[in-house]
């Protein structure tokens, strides 16, 4: 550690342990928010989804003033995707960095308020933290299917996430079979977050995870998907009834969240 | 005989007088205020005059605009804060080079709020001169401790000050947060709490120390006080008719001396705000202290 990031360090815990207090209490105000477990609970979303256009973290936060002009923007052109940031937990993995999330935007809720890249808040964020870019090269996030949630892994057709995705076809890679129309989606995905709206199962099927959690864990992921390409009909049969379907009707709620 | 006229007028009301300077001062900074206030309100119904805060905002559906303390901390923490910033701020200087430190009587949302705390106190306490004593410390304490904001923004590569201190900011974010939650939209309650609980610190502190905050600590005024050397703006004496009665220094809440400058042609102080409380209060009923834009 060099002297200066210890300089940093000790200035930040100095500097910010009054204002810490309020971090535990956003845990507490929303532990009891969650309706079912999230789609692949066991891959973390890796900090913070900015959003779209938003320059390299480091570089982002230095020049976000949090001004709030990307969140009215956001709620005046009717999406409301872009929330305030707490304080993240100190505690977690980045550290006391996480006290420096404070104040910046990011995508709070996609299951109800996902990113419609409208490309409105990089367009007129007046610090040029957020920059405009085509939606195509936006990188907020990538989007990982639950395979055991899926309805089209599962033995049905429902095209859901690829229906609202605004780039469609170019990140949809479709692989029919008799196990239904199993959809993957590829690396050209921008993170929007419109399939975890729109998928139809109670609590989506679908997680948006941060590009850097994405390199992270691709490995693994991509490994899973390769496994239940190759797996032999009479596995996959005892997966999809044995472990999937359950879990999928214990879900159930096919429709309720749109018209409610 | 020019003895006579000054004791005809002193404490006397005029109504001719104040009818022919229409709105005093001190009630048409309100207005405007007022009207900012209700243009950033619209935003919440889509009305994108002014969307954002006093931070930073979009002004009339392109015009970007930051705040000149705000820019000064982005480009400290950021180093390179790049054109699109550059090009917010200057519209935002410029008027500013005009009107000096303006903002703070005319714009900044504190100063109504500190005046509600003013009100409520006096209600309890009858007097409203006894409030002037207290807190003299110097102003010159608000540079260092600008330049200390800077430092820990150069640090810590976060606009420090305008991030997580700032009554702009946090006033904006209690504002947004409050009718998101209101509105069942996605906000965080801790920012709500932390900004409401920044915002009711400030209160409690202008409570004890009337306009303490304002003439000492806040960065954002000493930056717009620095304006104030430099803008078109200025208090212009008119010659001869001081009645010395001081009247224009016991209204005046950021304590200018206005009374011993009075024989010189006019003033620029680092810490007036232009709010016209010196020339609403003046026995000459605005005869002696004006406000002028040129010469």
């Amino acid at each position: 550690m060099t002297r200066r990031e210890l300089l940093r360090l000790t200035l930040m815990t100095g500097a910010m342990s009054a204002l810490g207090g309020s971090a535990s209490l956003d845990v507490l105000v929303h532990a009891a928010d969650e309706e079912y477990e999230g789609p692949l609970s066991s891959i973390k979303t890796g900090g913070l989804i900015r959003p779209p256009g938003a320059l390299q973290e480091r570089a982002f936060r230095a020049k976000c003033i949090s001004c709030g002009v990307c969140v009215n923007v956001c709620h005046a052109m009717r999406y409301d995707a872009i929330a305030v940031a707490p304080f993240s937990s100190p505690f977690g993995k980045g550290g006391l960095r996480g006290l420096l999330d404070f104040g910046s935007p990011y995508i709070k809720d996609m299951r109800d308020f996902p990113c419609a890249l409208c490309m409105e808040c990089p367009k007129q964020c007046p610090a040029g933290a957020l920059v405009s870019v085509e939606k195509e090269k936006v990188t907020m996030g990538m989007a990982l299917i639950d395979f055991s949630l899926c309805f089209g892994w599962n033995g049905d057709v429902c095209l859901s996430c690829s229906k609202a995705c605004p780039i469609g076809g170019k990140v949809f890679d479709f692989y029919n079979g008799e196990w239904g129309n199993q959809p993957y989606i590829n690396e050209r995905c921008v993170g929007c977050g419109l399939c975890v709206r729109y998928c139809p199962l109670g609590g989506s099927a679908i997680k948006v995870v941060t590009k850097r959690q994405y390199e992270a864990v691709k490995a693994a992921y991509t490994g899973d998907f390769k496994k239940l390409r190759e797996m032999s009909g009479e596995a996959r049969y005892n997966i999809v009834y044995g472990q999937n379907l359950p879990q999928i009707m214990a879900r159930g709620r096919l429709v309720e969240r749109e018209y409610r | 005989m020019s003895i006579d006229k000054q004791d005809a007028g002193y404490g006397t009301p005029n109504p001719e007088k104040k009818q022919r300077t229409g709105l005093p001062l001190s009630r048409l900074r309100r207005f405007v205020l007022l009207g900012i206030i209700v243009l950033f309100i619209l935003q919440f119904v889509r009305v994108k005059i002014l969307v954002g805060g006093l931070t930073g905002s979009l002004a009339v559906w392109f015009v970007t605009l930051i705040d000149i303390f705000a820019y000064a901390d982005g480009l400290v923490s950021s180093r390179d804060f790049g054109m699109t910033a550059l090009v917010s701020v200057l519209p935002v200087a410029l008027i500013y080079l005009v009107f000096g430190r303006a903002f703070c009587g005319w714009v900044c949302p504190m100063d109504f709020l500190y005046e509600l705390v003013g009100r409520m106190k006096n209600r309890s306490k009858k007097s409203e001169l006894s409030s002037q004593r207290k807190g003299n410390i110097s102003p010159k304490i608000g540079y260092g401790l600008a330049a200390a904001f800077l430092l820990i923004s150069g640090l810590l590569e976060v606009p420090f000050f305008t991030n997580y201190l700032s009554h702009l900011t946090n006033f904006f974010r209690l504002l947004t947060g409050g009718v998101f939650f209101g509105m069942n939209l996605p906000v965080d309650r801790s920012v709500i709490i932390f900004s409401g609980s920044i915002i009711a610190g400030l209160l409690v502190l202008e409570f004890f120390f009337p306009r303490l905050w304002c003439r000492v600590f806040c960065p954002v005024g000493k930056t717009y006080g620095l304006f104030n050397k430099i803008s078109l703006i200025r208090l212009s004496f008119a010659e001869g008719q001081c009645g010395e009665c001081n009247l224009c220094d016991h209204m005046c809440y950021m304590k200018v001396k206005i009374a011993r400058h009075i024989d010189e042609t006019g003033l620029r102080d680092i810490n007036c705000i232009y709010c016209g409380r010196c020339i609403d209060g003046c026995s000459t009923k605005g005869k002696l202290i004006k406000m002028r834009l040129w010469r």
